[in-house]
């Protein structure tokens, strides 16, 4: 499938691309320049960017996700907090730099605590500094990898019959079934899943299936799900990690696997579904790399609720917001979704994935899954 | 028809006078003493109220101490010592402890208490539930011992019993104090001997008050001022204000030969030719002695008396706060809110409704530590009294609830109601007579002229207060474009020319782009040689500014100032002095000095700062010239005032982009990595 050049790089998956790119360092510097130009004509120094909001996403029909539309906002030293994020985009831009310069990289909580030293311009929270991050790879056009920017180990679990091949850290390549030579807690994923670190093998497993919550994943691994209907167990861990999501995508990708998604039955699920499947608001300038279309919602829905008259809890102020939220959402605007999600609204009820368990631990593998599964022509 | 006279007798034998301890019962809720809290805060009430009235008649700066101290379950001992001229011995007997006795229930001014049952009703409140007398101790200045009595008051006779008498060496020149033991509760907070104490503090700055609760804690309200407030003066009856039967009663009792005599002397605002119209009027002898016009005269006098114009009722029987005590008064009890902002006291000039003078006082707090999240407090003053109870049934709450306060900078649903923030409003309404709701004295009745005086200084207040708000919102741009221009533009400056290996630029047309504004600085500086207020003017915008500054201040206080440079014109009758600033180009500042004579009172507030030559938009720490000063402006300013219009039309159609950091991104928030 082709890729837009646009916003994700392509280079980033070819084989063998070096994971920090000397010219990510170009750009930042083209930024300065910029801001200085405007210094020395005696404007008030401003950059423009594209709004990363839920009304600025676009559809791209060629691939199948939502990524960012045209709208652009400014940001002008005009304003106090605008001025900050410009000052503190320039202490970003040095310590990138610099850490170009040292050859090293640092984590994005690391990068959080190097900011104590800039003063008026240090980050209140991490997630301060990570929209400030995001922010530098769409004006730049890359990605905080090639900042010499990375996530900590995140760790989502991988399960199933999955052989893949790693570069570990000492440079040593592993080869690793994700069943026969795991312990119980899985394979954990690195912050790093592109093709210099690693590769798939070989697969007998059928489908992808995708969880939101670890007591689903051991349930289903307890059961033996994996083996019996050969699938690969990916444990989302709530909103998922851009590794995960990543991974995600390569896997049913280049396996040519159907992938499901399983979560809660809530609104918030439905969002960790979009994420997968359509692209995140906050990451719609990487969609292209991290989203997965041909991902499915298997559940939990709110007519399964009513159908398996599931143990379940009152709606809260906070998830009817959500809800309604989500009516406005692009990303929700079919027609499926609508009904999905004014059904909810409707009935006023959520509920846990584990919440299945009130007709016993095997339910969920005996009948649940397979009486979904199957439905969705996945089994 | 004539009912059988059996049933009259029968009637008749069941008819008797009814003692004051029934009176008492049955009145227990108006007098103030239907629950034990409230029995404390009513006697502490009459005490005090009794003690300051004293105090104010002698002219003595009040010092009232209030002692609470627990006796026993439910018992408590009160105690309330001033130091007013003290009470005579032949005196204090039918002052404490006999119902319906004062000397200023006949008369024609402004008082706190009126009745004269207040402090007597405490006493047979004590008597009655704990069976203990009253101790009075009171010393007059001329007696070298004071005396102390320990008083019943007689339920059947109403009247006086003394228990005990004794004369003792008091260490105080003068003064009177009162202890009680009665059934009562302490409490703090809402309606409480605290809130009390606190409010007479607020409207008494000239006394000093303290408090000693049950648990040994001593609370001191400070004076504020040495001022005492001026006595309100005892005037004559008002015809507008006359009932038919009041003017019988002076009719006869007076000594004035002639109607006439008696209808300018007597009575008040009526002038001889005003006289002679109403007797011709009333179709009666102006020669006739007083005493001698009965039934349909009388009321043919009374109808003349209300139909002829007359001088309207003077207000000299009031005792306003007045606008400085109401201010020291909320700066001393508020202090410690730390509010940002004491509106200048509003005082209405006097008005008359039904022949009795009244006036209404607003003063207003915001800001600080007072809480933002409710309803605004109002105190509530009556005659200088706080009252604390009805508060939804007065119709101060009612003005206040009636005005929209969202055009002044409140919270409000709706548009009425109790405004919510973080303001405190005093109301005060003094009258000779005012129209309470009942006895009790807890809430004014509502009555539209009232209202609609408390309105209009409503208004005024909240005036001041929506110009305070702006004023600060636009500083606190200010405070941010200062942020912006002194602390991250140079680093961003550094930043980026280092990253490009650049010289840094000269930032001024940038900061004056940013700015846009004039920025007029006005501290006040005290010294031991004297107040100075050094003004700078500085030119923040892009274009070189030719401008006029002009300053408002009291007459009185301009008479004290000496300028450097001299003004360029002034009118010190009105307290005003202006300047022509020399042409300041951008980032150009100039300066000039007001000094004062050391230890004089000013503060900011006490200026108005204006310039004319820029628009509002463009002009930090000074408001627009008003429209109405007539100064003839120098050309030169009339020509920047007209450019500065073009400007500010121009610049309306500047480019509307979206700010990206204010853009709504909290949907995203909650999801992805």
């Amino acid at each position: 499938m082709p890729r837009s050049r646009a916003r994700a790089p392509p280079k980033t998956t070819d084989e063998d691309a070096p994971r920090v790119r000397a010219d990510a360092l170009k750009p930042t510097l083209a930024l300065a320049q910029s801001i200085y130009e405007q210094l020395d004509h005696g404007e008030i120094p401003r950059m423009r960017l594209p709004l990363r909001t839920k009304q600025n996403l676009t559809f791209l029909e060629r691939e199948g996700v939502w990524k960012l539309g045209r709208q652009m906002g400014t940001r002008s030293a005009r304003k106090l907090d605008g001025a900050l994020m410009l000052l503190r985009t320039f202490y970003l831009v040095d310590f990138i730099n610099e850490m170009a310069r040292d050859r090293k990289t640092s984590t994005l909580r690391e990068l959080y605590y190097i900011s104590e030293a800039w003063e008026e311009a240090k980050f209140h929270s991490e997630d301060e500094s990570n929209l400030l991050i995001e922010d530098l790879e769409v004006l730049c056009e890359r990605l905080r990898e090639d900042f010499r920017l990375h996530p900590e180990e995140n760790g989502a679990s991988v399960i199933g019959d999955l052989t893949i091949r790693e570069k570990n850290r000492k440079g040593v390549v592993k080869t690793i079934n994700c069943r026969d030579d795991v312990g119980d807690g899985g394979y954990a994923l690195p912050f790093n899943v592109e093709k210099e670190k690693i590769q798939f093998v070989s697969t007998k497993a059928k489908f992808v299936i995708a969880i939101e919550c670890g007591g689903m994943v051991d349930r289903l691994a307890e059961n033996g799900f994996d083996e019996q209907y050969n699938a690969i167990l990916v444990h989302l861990k709530g909103q998922p990690a851009r590794s995960t999501r990543r991974f995600l995508r390569r896997v049913t990708e280049e396996l040519k696997l159907p992938i499901v998604v399983f979560t809660d039955g809530d609104p918030w699920s439905f969002r960790i579904y979009a994420s997968v499947a359509y692209g995140a608001i906050k990451t719609a300038h990487l969609s292209s790399y991290l989203a997965t279309p041909a991902a499915e919602f298997l559940g939990v829905t709110a007519s399964d609720i009513e159908n398996y008259d599931l143990p379940s809890d009152k709606l809260s102020e906070q998830d009817i917001r959500a809800l309604q939220a989500e009516l406005t959402d692009p990303r929700f605007a079919t027609a499926e979704w609508r009904a999905e999600i004014e059904l909810m609204l409707k009935n006023g009820k959520k509920a846990e994935q584990q919440s299945l368990a009130k007709y016993g631990l095997n339910y969920v593998t005996e009948h649940y899954l397979p009486e979904k599964l199957t439905e969705m022509g996945v089994l | 028809m004539v009912p059988p006279p059996t049933i009259a007798h029968q009637l008749a034998a069941r008819q008797r006078e009814i003692s004051v301890a029934e009176f008492f019962e049955r009145n227990r809720q108006i007098l103030g003493f239907d629950n034990p809290q409230r029995s404390l805060l009513t006697t502490v009430k009459e005490a005090t109220d009794n003690g300051i009235d004293a105090c104010e008649e002698a002219g003595i700066l009040p010092e009232i101490l209030v002692e609470i101290a627990k006796e026993g379950e439910d018992r408590i001992r009160v105690s309330v010592t001033d130091n007013g001229p003290g009470i005579l011995r032949k005196e204090i007997p039918n002052v404490f402890a006999r119902l319906l006795y004062g000397s200023r229930f006949h008369s024609n001014r402004q008082a706190r208490g009126q009745q004269g049952i207040g402090i007597s009703a405490a006493v047979l409140y004590a008597n009655l539930t704990t069976a203990r007398p009253a101790k009075i101790t009171s010393k007059v200045e001329e007696e070298e011992a004071a005396h102390v009595l320990e008083l019943f008051l007689d339920t059947q006779k109403n009247q006086p019993r003394i228990a005990s008498e004794d004369v003792v060496l008091w260490d105080r020149p003068h003064g009177t104090k009162i202890e009680l033991v009665l059934k009562a509760r302490y409490i703090r907070g809402r309606q409480s001997p605290y809130e009390y104490l606190r409010g007479t503090a607020i409207v008494n700055p000239h006394a000093r008050i303290v408090l000693v609760e049950p648990d040994g804690t001593r609370v001191t309200f400070e004076r504020a001022t040495d001022e005492k407030p001026p006595i309100a003066k005892e005037t004559l009856p008002h015809p507008y204000g006359l009932e038919l039967g009041e003017l019988g009663y002076l009719l006869k009792a007076t000594k004035r030969p002639t109607l006439t005599e008696f209808l300018t002397k007597d009575l008040q605002g009526v002038s001889a030719r005003a006289a002679k119209e109403v007797v011709a009027a009333a179709a009666i002898k102006a020669s006739l002695p007083p005493a001698s016009v009965h039934g349909d005269d009388q009321e043919r006098l009374l109808t003349a008396l209300r139909t002829i114009p007359l001088v309207a009722p003077s207000s000299e029987g009031l005792s306003p706060i007045g606008a400085m005590l109401i201010k020291r008064g909320l700066r001393n009890v508020l202090g410690e809110a730390r509010p940002d902002f004491f509106a200048p006291p509003v005082s209405r000039p006097p008005k008359v409704r039904g022949g009795f003078p009244f006036m209404v006082e607003v003063g207003l707090v915001y800001g600080g530590a007072l809480p933002a999240d409710q309803s605004i407090q109002i105190l509530r003053f009556a005659n200088r009294v706080p009252l604390l109870f009805q508060q939804g049934a007065c119709a101060i709450t009612n003005a206040v609830s009636n005005l929209d306060w969202r055009r002044y900078g409140l919270d409000q649903k709706g548009g009425s109601g109790l405004p919510s923030g973080p303001a405190l409003l005093l109301v005060h309404v003094a009258s000779n007579k005012i129209p309470f709701t009942s006895e009790a004295k807890e809430a004014i009745a509502e009555d539209p002229e009232i209202d609609r005086e408390i309105t209009l200084a409503l208004q005024v207040a909240a005036r001041h207060l929506r110009t305070h708000l702006s004023r600060r919102t636009r500083r606190d741009l200010a405070s941010e474009k200062f942020a912006i221009i002194l602390k991250i533009l140079p680093k961003l400056a550094e930043k980026t020319s280092h990253l490009v290996g650049k010289e840094i630029p000269d930032l001024t047309p940038v900061i004056t782009r940013i700015m846009d504004v004039v920025n007029i600085e006005t501290p006040v500086t005290s010294t031991p040689d004297g107040v100075w207020v050094p003004v700078e003017v500085t030119n923040y915008t892009p274009r070189a500014r030719v401008l006029e500054l002009f300053v408002e201040l009291s007459p009185d206080l301009m008479g004290k100032a000496s300028f450097e440079p001299a003004p360029d014109g002034t009118e010190p009758a009105l307290g005003r002095a202006w300047w022509t600033l020399p042409k300041l180009v951008p980032s150009g500042k100039t300066r000039l000095e007001l000094r004062f004579p050391a230890k004089t009172d000013v503060e900011a507030n006490d200026f108005d700062w204006y310039v004319a030559g820029i628009d509002e938009s463009h002009l930090l720490g000074a408001d627009t010239l008003p429209g109405d000063w007539d100064v003839r402006l120098p050309r030169t300013i009339v020509e920047a005032a007209e450019a500065a219009e073009a400007e500010a039309h121009a610049t309306g159609a500047g480019d509307e982009e979206v700010d990206y950091d204010a853009a709504e991104s909290s949907a995203s928030a909650a999801e992805d990595d």
